[in-house]
């Protein structure tokens, strides 16, 4: 088996000027271009041209539609990166479903973690199927035993065993849906953002536009992202295919496990296009550095994209000074900021710079929100870098806003807010979780913050308690009720918050110790990073507070983590057991 | 550390196994007939850093909790202990395993059908 080519013999490049998922894979589908599977030995598993990807999604369509399910009825889709998935979204996008990926289990004994986020994505997407790997068919069939509306679950099986019928297509159109994003709210009430295919178009127009990556024929991605994250599914599907590029796959768990097949696919297919957060960088340099094949030859990646947390301009120069000697372009780098509330890129920084760097006293930027340049850059105890993102995209509109609303100006810190085309429409099913963000005039709050300089933005964090952990959104609420749920501790007498390490962010919890004696602190310390461990695979340090003092709170009683973290700065927490 | 099978004290078997990275998976060395006994001492190998105070690690050892191993380094060994072995553990028998008996079982059972 060969890889799929890089360029179309015939078909002239559009450059996402479609209306309609299923218009682009029409047209991609007229070329020879399309997707490949590598495994972590970098094997070629199978390659797909869109052309029978089209085909294949036909016949999935016919099934899906044969079987009676209505046209903008919702089916669940474990996202794994396999050709099934492609079989069963683009399916739905033919049948006039609206699909809704979603994670698969991470690490061990997960399980009832992932049971639980299971159902709730089904009850919030009102889902009527159900479809996803084999692996997975059991847990899909558990977690939809409650749910009498999901008529069809289960692995490949499920769907290949449906009758194809002799139906018309009923391809989602300009006015309907694309997909639903799961990736906001907490994971006890998720968020599904409507990615709707008008707000698509316009987001895939200027990710690959002039002022995004500028996407030339010849171009080729590469991807490890997971298909269940905004950035694996925009950027690294729908944003390759907007534009008929080849697109080269290894799943997230075999970047994981050999970090530099990521590398060697790129040098060996001539990528130029490929993306992750810095966590990604840091995982293929640390594994990857002691051994680079000579004949590694990155000189090909032209776009080497950087987002989805926050941006560590360290990492990324350790990576490039790693790999310059195997052609790395440390110019390539594009430092890039979005969310899934806007599909999912805002901003990019401009082509061929690189990553620049903003460096700011840290206790100006604490204590009077501004970004005052350092009197010394290399002092680490009062330097705090951060990479300019730059400029919002064609037809959107940014500002920076303070508490009340007013307009800042540069080197002001305040929160983002955005208004263009690529907004959602809302969350699905969730009129009050979108008036919270989302403006009758069409402006939506990031919950970012950040601050302007010369007309780029440098966002500095988040406004909100949101944790990011490896680009992974964790919400507080989350970590503390994985240890009230196990009866650790009382409700309440837990407060989760993140620290910027300089290196990246660390999950703390800080629980109140109403216990006595040392060996009993240990094992309180050990249990409560053991649960947050099993229930939601982060690791965390545990700060134990005395129960006399207790955790902060707000005027209103509630649990303040904001002051629970100042407090845990400040060292009013400074009991570490000995063993944790 | 004593065995948590026969009490008896562990030998490390590290020169047995080259173990993890990039490309070079294909040069183990694989135990041709795999023990419970291995599987178990191999696991043990990998946590024993990660022994919470005294308590000794057992069969009956969880790891995620009873242990302080974060989850990258559980990650790590479990796709070390897929490539000792010769294994790969489905994604939803992963999430079903809580301790170390399990986790050995797994691997043999896994094995077993090869």
């Amino acid at each position: 088996m060969d890889p799929l080519p890089s360029r179309n013999s015939q078909l002239a490049q559009r450059r996402a000027d479609f209306a309609s998922v299923p218009e682009m894979l029409d047209y991609a589908a007229q070329g020879q271009t399309g997707v490949s599977f590598y495994n972590a030995k970098g094997d070629l598993l199978s390659a797909i041209p869109w052309r029978e990807v089209r085909e294949r999604a036909h016949v999935t369509a016919r099934k899906l539609i044969g079987a009676g399910f209505a046209a903008g009825e919702r089916i669940l889709i474990t996202a794994d990166t396999w050709p099934g998935f492609f079989d069963s979204f683009f399916g739905a996008q033919y049948a006039g479903l609206v699909p809704v990926p979603v994670s698969i289990p991470v690490g061990i004994g997960g399980k009832d973690a992932y049971l639980d986020q299971l159902r709730r994505q089904l009850f919030a997407s009102g889902a009527v199927a159900a479809v996803g790997i084999d692996d997975l068919a059991g847990f899909l069939a558990d977690a939809a035993r409650e749910f009498p509306a999901v008529r069809l679950h289960g692995g490949k099986g499920a769907l290949d065993a449906l009758p194809e019928k002799a139906v018309d297509l009923r391809p989602l159109g300009p006015a309907d849906l694309s997909y639903i994003q799961f990736s906001s709210g907490s994971t006890r009430h998720p968020h599904g953002v409507q990615i709707s295919q008008r707000a698509l178009m316009a987001n895939l127009a200027g990710m690959t536009g002039p002022a995004g990556l500028d996407v030339v024929p010849g171009d080729r991605a590469v991807s490890w992202l997971p298909l269940y994250h905004d950035m694996g599914l925009i950027g690294f599907l729908m944003g390759p295919l907007s534009c008929q590029l080849a697109i080269d796959y290894l799943t997230p768990r075999d970047f994981a496990r050999r970090p530099m097949q990521w590398l060697n696919i790129i040098s060996r297919n001539r990528g130029s296009i490929s993306y992750s957060p810095s966590f990604g960088y840091d995982l293929s340099m640390r594994r990857g550095a002691m051994q680079v094949p000579a004949d590694l030859d990155l000189s090909c990646w032209r776009r080497a994209g950087i987002g989805g947390d926050m941006i560590r301009p360290e990492v990324l120069h350790r990576f490039a000074d790693a790999f310059e000697p195997s052609g790395f372009d440390r110019k390539a780098f594009i430092p890039s900021y979005g969310m899934a509330e806007v599909c999912l890129a805002i901003t990019f920084s401009p082509q061929g710079e690189g990553v620049r760097t903003d460096i700011v006293d840290r206790i100006a930027l604490a204590d009077q929100q501004r970004a005052v340049p350092a009197a010394d850059p290399r002092d680490g105890q009062r330097a705090r870098s951060f990479v300019l993102c730059g400029r919002v995209l064609p037809g959107h509109l940014l500002e920076v806003r303070d508490p009340d609303g007013k307009l800042l100006a540069d080197r002001e810190v305040g929160r983002i807010f955005i208004q263009g085309p690529s907004v959602m429409p809302g969350y699905f099913g969730e009129p009050e979780a979108t008036r919270e963000v989302l403006s009758d005039d069409g402006w939506l709050d990031t919950g970012d913050l950040g601050y302007w300089l010369n007309g780029e933005i440098v966002v500095t964090g988040r406004a909100k308690d949101l944790i990011i952990i490896n680009g992974r959104n964790v919400w507080p609420q989350d970590i503390e009720w994985a240890i009230e749920a196990k009866r650790i501790v009382k409700n309440g007498d837990a407060a989760a918050f993140s620290i910027d390490t300089g290196e990246g962010e660390r999950v703390v919890v800080a629980v109140l110790a109403r216990v006595s004696g040392e060996e009993a602190r240990v094992a309180l310390a050990r249990d409560v990073a053991g649960a947050v461990r099993e229930a939601i695979a982060v690791d965390c340090d545990v700060a134990l507070v005395p129960p006399t003092s207790g955790l902060p709170t707000t005027t209103s009683g509630k649990l303040s983590r904001a002051r629970t973290k100042a407090n845990y700065l400040a060292g009013l927490y400074t009991y570490k057991p000995a063993a944790a | 550390m004593p065995d948590p099978g026969t009490g008896e004290q562990l030998l490390r078997t590290a020169h047995q196994l080259i173990v993890e990275n990039d490309d070079i998976a294909n040069t183990l060395e694989l135990p041709r007939l795999a023990s419970r006994l291995d599987v178990i001492r191999e696991i043990c190998r990998h946590l024993s850093p990660y022994q919470a105070g005294e308590r000794p690690i057992v069969g009956a050892t969880v790891i995620a909790k009873d242990l302080t191993i974060d989850s990258l380094a559980i990650m790590d060994m479990v796709m070390e202990l897929e490539d000792s072995f010769d294994v790969s553990i489905p994604m939803n028998v992963v999430a079903e395993i809580h301790t170390v008996d399990q986790l050995a079982d797994t691997i043999l059972d896994l094995r077993a059908k090869r």
